[in-house]
């Protein structure tokens, strides 16, 4: 038995000794994984000249763009565009669906809730005594003011930034609520602010006010721009962004889905809120502002907590400021 | 006969071969076997003697014989037997495409729904939300397990090409992704964070992106070949034909020949050999035409329909994915009602009776008349009923939009007009394959026994020369 082996391997290694025997073949070649991505998201080298870009209400100079009619009474005379709204006997709403914690339908009960949906019942309830007498119509951002103008809803409460670009075409309440630019960041990384982040890919909604500050910020993050804010959060979970950079309250609603992230950074910008409302309809205005007085001071600390105090800690009601 | 001589002697080297030479035509330098007559008289030995002695037994009537059985012997049996290969070769082809092309293509196909309809059912379920109706969930699933099984065929599959190959790899390396996404889109949107709406798009946009493209050019590559297959069934065999003509006017000229040598008018042997070929050739030209004419109606009112179909109730299937996919965006949406209108103008056309649909129905068809007009009535209810919805959805009555395009339950709702036009077009696609079977199968039956056939005609050929010409070479004895 044994000399037969021994031929073999001597054979063998006759056979290997005539030259290279070459290597183990690989059929399929490793490739690394593409990863996914939401539609049009994408680095944005450099955002075009800022002069060309139309910041928001930058044209127009209409002096304090948050300044609004001074309150008038709670009354309301026969009519009045009130008076009408009691008439109906149901407030008209255009709210957001989409922002968590302001104006959202949770998708398994298909309710509407969040900060801007409880102040329009609170307004209901104020005038017409029942905070269900309220029909709520769904409008997209760009649809916000176009609702207004064509009559389609008595008011607009959905995160609307009063400025004077706004104001040529509807009317504003005084101030509800005052937003800020502000960083979402994983927990357990290193960055307290925008300054920490340079080089590294955050992400912002595409042709915001939010991504021109981020563009603008200095050293210069990788900007990242999607379509939709929401694909930010899809992202800093894949791991394909370091931060997300918008307005708190956005921010607030997706550090509620996701308790890995958190809010760093003060403030870069501020953004007042105010409730739209047709242009003219100055009865309306100076009602919705009393009733915002009552509600600044009493329910407003109470809808703070309920909705955004977990995320962006404790807060004090605006001061309105008034023409 | 004698235009006919003219022209063989002016053509193939077979022939020349074959050409009965006048007596006194004899070859000068060849005298040695001039004199000498042929002491063979069996027909095997002169086969042999013919060979042996090549030219030189021209010179003499029975070497001239010899000669002339052997070559015929030889042009019919390569008649017969090239004959019979090519109808062999078709009668192949076209079991071929039944058996291998066509399930091919079909397989390819159901991917490509399959995919397009898991799109449609994770934004369908996605809407529906808390309770996701278990049908969906299970025809989720089902959509998504079509994919493997499929693709790991048409990956293996020997003919597939390296384009084909690569497209396969995309989309067996996607899908995991994909349903990945959906899956935290699911238990995303399960605990109400809207986050999982952009899971879901963020998939979709993957399917449709890059999947979705790899397939369909999967589609395409394996349609091309179905398309290919199919011409080359019907395609003309010319060599046999060649062959066969040279044999017949071989034939034709060596009876002409013996008539003048031995003023007989009739030489039995050969004409039983050209009866024999005569027959073989009507048979094949008539199982030929029905063959072909066979496999090409199955192709056009069969696989040719079935393409469109095809892509008719895929463009169907994304524009449903895109109706749902606008109410998953919320007012975010009008990128998909873009989309959505494009696809409604391929599926129907702007007037909602062109498109794709029109074009089924100015072609379909018996058989796939009724199927096309169901799906035509379908879709006209589907698209109105969208209108409606999307009224709905932007008047703010978003609830009342997502139970309109999301219920199946209910007569009047998208869900179930969409699920009519479905399953129409399912119904069509099946009448047009088994169109498509009945015709091609009937076709190959058309070539049956013709490749036997022409090897007996052949050998009888080949039998009738042999004697024909032995009796005449009996008589130099």
């Amino acid at each position: 038995m044994r000399r037969p082996t021994v031929l073999i391997a001597v054979l063998g290694l006759l056979v290997a000794a005539c030259g290279p025997v070459g290597q183990p073949r690989t059929l399929v070649p490793v490739e690394p994984a593409q990863r996914p991505m939401p539609a049009n998201a994408g680095v944005t080298e450099q955002l075009p000249d800022e002069d060309d870009v139309p910041e928001e209400g930058a044209e127009q100079d209409c002096g304090d763009p948050a300044a609004s009619l001074p309150p008038g009474g709670t009354d309301v005379p026969d009519g009045s565009t009130m008076d009408e709204i009691i008439e109906r006997d149901r407030l008209i709403v255009g709210v957001d669906q989409n922002t968590h914690l302001f104006g959202f339908r949770d998708p398994t009960t298909g309710e509407l809730e969040g900060f801007d949906i409880d102040i329009a019942r609170e307004l209901a309830d104020a005038l017409l005594g029942d905070p269900d007498k309220v029909q709520f119509t769904a409008v997209s951002v760009a649809d916000r003011i176009p609702a207004l103008t064509e009559g389609a809803v008595d008011v607009v409460v959905f995160m609307m930034t009063m400025n004077c670009e706004r104001r040529e075409h509807i009317d504003f309440s005084s101030v509800y609520y005052v937003a800020g630019q502000r960083v979402l960041v994983r927990e357990d990384s290193d960055y307290s602010s925008l300054a920490d982040l340079g080089g590294e890919p955050v992400c912002a909604p595409r042709g915001s006010t939010s991504s021109v500050n981020v563009d603008a910020a200095d050293p210069r993050p990788e900007l990242v721009e999607v379509d939709s804010i929401s694909d930010c959060l899809v992202l800093l979970q894949q791991g394909q962004v370091e931060a997300i950079s918008t307005d708190d309250t956005i921010l607030a609603g997706m550090a509620e889905q996701d308790p890995t992230t958190e809010i760093v950074g003060e403030p870069i910008s501020s953004e007042p809120y105010g409730i739209g409302i047709p242009k003219g309809n100055e009865d309306m205005v100076r009602y919705v502002n009393a009733f915002l007085e009552e509600l600044r001071e009493q329910r407003w600390s109470q809808l703070y907590a309920t909705w955004l105090e977990p995320a962006l800690g404790p807060a004090e009601p605006p001061e309105p400021t008034y023409r | 006969m004698d235009l006919a001589l003219d022209r063989s002697r002016r053509s193939g080297k077979q022939v020349s071969t074959a050409q009965p030479h006048e007596p006194d035509e004899h070859v000068p330098g060849e005298s040695a076997a001039a004199g000498r007559r042929s002491r063979f008289g069996r027909a095997g030995a002169a086969v042999r003697q013919a060979f042996a002695g090549g030219q030189r037994s021209w010179s003499t009537t029975p070497g001239r014989l010899s000669i002339i059985a052997v070559s015929l012997v030889a042009v019919i049996l390569a008649a017969g037997v090239g004959a019979s290969a090519s109808v062999s070769g078709r009668a192949q082809a076209t079991a071929n495409l039944v058996d291998r092309q066509e399930p091919m293509a079909a397989t390819v196909q159901e991917v490509y729904r399959a995919l397009s309809d898991a799109d449609a059912t994770a934004a369908m379920a996605f809407l529906a939300a808390g309770d996701e109706p278990e049908e969906l969930r299970v025809r989720y699933e089902d959509d998504i397990a079509v994919v493997g099984p499929s693709l790991a065929l048409a990956g293996f599959d020997a003919v597939t090409g390296e384009e084909a190959a690569h497209q396969v790899s995309v989309v067996v390396r996607q899908v995991p992704v994909y349903s990945e996404l959906v899956g935290t889109a699911r238990a995303n949107n399960r605990q109400g964070l809207p986050v999982g709406a952009a899971y879901l798009r963020e998939a979709s946009h993957l399917m449709r992106e890059r999947v979705l493209p790899a397939v369909e050019e999967l589609y395409r590559i394996q349609r091309e070949r179905l398309v290919q297959a199919q011409s080359a069934t019907t395609s003309v065999p010319f060599i046999a034909i060649g062959l066969l003509a040279v044999a017949l006017v071989g034939l034709l000229r060596a009876q002409a020949h013996i008539r003048r040598l031995v003023k007989r008018r009739y030489n039995i042997g050969l004409v039983v050999a050209t009866v024999a070929l005569v027959v073989g050739l009507i048979w094949s030209a008539v199982a030929l035409s029905v063959q072909g004419t066979l496999v090409t109606s199955g192709q056009r009112d069969g696989s040719g329909q079935v393409d469109v179909l095809v892509q008719t109730r895929i463009a169907a299937l994304q524009a449903r994915a895109d109706e749902l996919l606008a109410l998953v965006a919320r007012g975010d949406g009008e990128a998909y009602e873009d989309r959505f209108a494009e696809l409604a103008e391929q599926i129907a056309g702007q007037d909602g009776t062109g498109g794709r649909l029109g074009e089924l129905r100015d072609t379909a068809s018996a058989q796939l008349s009724g199927p096309v007009e169901d799906a035509v009535a379908s879709a006209t209810g589907w698209l109105r009923t969208h209108e409606t919805l999307r009224d709905l959805a932007d008047g703010g009555d978003y609830n009342d939009a997502v139970e309109l395009a999301v219920d199946t339950g209910s007569e009047t709702g998208s869900g179930t007009a969409f699920a009519r036009l479905d399953s129409s077009l399912a119904e069509a696609i099946q009448a047009g394959r088994e169109e498509f079977v009945t015709s091609t199968v009937t076709g190959e039956r058309a070539l049956t026994g013709l490749v036997e056939g022409w090897l007996a005609l052949a050998a009888v050929g080949a039998g009738g020369v042999v004697i024909g010409i032995r009796q005449r070479l009996r008589e130099y004895r």
